[in-house]
């Protein structure tokens, strides 16, 4: 059975895990390749530049940004790595230091915002995929844009 | 590989006026993102995008002198 022959019930969840995981591969996974490439390359960069000048170590702290946090995780395995990065970072600091801070504070506001944009743009994106995955709604979007009526 | 880790590690320091230009690549990327899911058609995509990001700059920077002023004046 072929991607386009995979009914809608299948199809719409796996494009909204797969944009959750990979940001842009819930829009390649249904075709829309330029798309997904955009988004790819986009929230990633922007996921990563945060974590470059914040430092993992105090960019991703789920103890102490809880909600900054859970805007980070909405990219996916991407945030996991940097979780991972976190960790090692922490691990590396003596038991008695309970909050280590890593950094500049200025740097880490600046990462930590960079990274909580990027999940939340990450969320339109899986929103966008899980909407496109739906033939019906690509083929109305496509008798708009016929008609001249493309959202811009 | 050192340096790699360091950077990933403890970020950059940053201070006083450098960290304003790290607002403009945040704005494109939010540009582009939220264009890309708008416009049908990609090819529309740079010229929007850049629309964007300019108003948005711009807004961000009108909103920061507003404050400024209103803030110069009541102190």
């Amino acid at each position: 059975m072929s991607q386009s022959e995979t009914p809608a019930s299948i199809r719409i969840p796996i494009a909204g895990l797969l944009a959750w995981l990979v940001p842009g591969l819930g829009h390649l996974y249904i075709g829309d390749r330029g798309r997904g490439l955009v988004f790819m390359i986009t929230i990633s960069a922007t996921f990563w530049a945060g974590i470059t000048v914040g430092g993992a170590g105090s960019t991703i702290d789920p103890q102490h940004r809880k909600l900054w946090f859970t805007a980070q995780l909405l990219t996916g395995a991407q945030s996991l790595v940097a979780v991972a990065i976190h960790q090692k970072a922490i691990a590396s600091y003596p038991p008695s230091e309970q909050t280590p801070i890593i950094g500049h504070w200025l740097s880490i506001d600046v990462g930590t915002h960079y990274t909580g944009v990027a999940g939340l743009l990450n969320l339109l994106v899986i929103l966008d995929a899980i909407f496109c995955a739906d033939p019906a709604t690509r083929n109305r979007l496509a008798a708009a844009n016929s008609k001249g009526s493309a959202a811009t | 590989m050192n340096i790699l880790a360091n950077f990933l590690f403890s970020g950059l320091d940053l201070a006083g006026l450098p960290r304003f230009p790290f607002m403009l690549p945040l704005c494109l990327s939010i540009a582009i993102v939220y264009k890309t899911a708008r416009c049908y058609n990609l090819k529309e995509l740079p010229a929007a995008a850049l629309i964007l990001w300019v108003t948005i700059v711009s807004g961000m920077v009108l909103v920061g002198v507003g404050l400024w002023v209103v803030f110069t004046l009541l102190a």
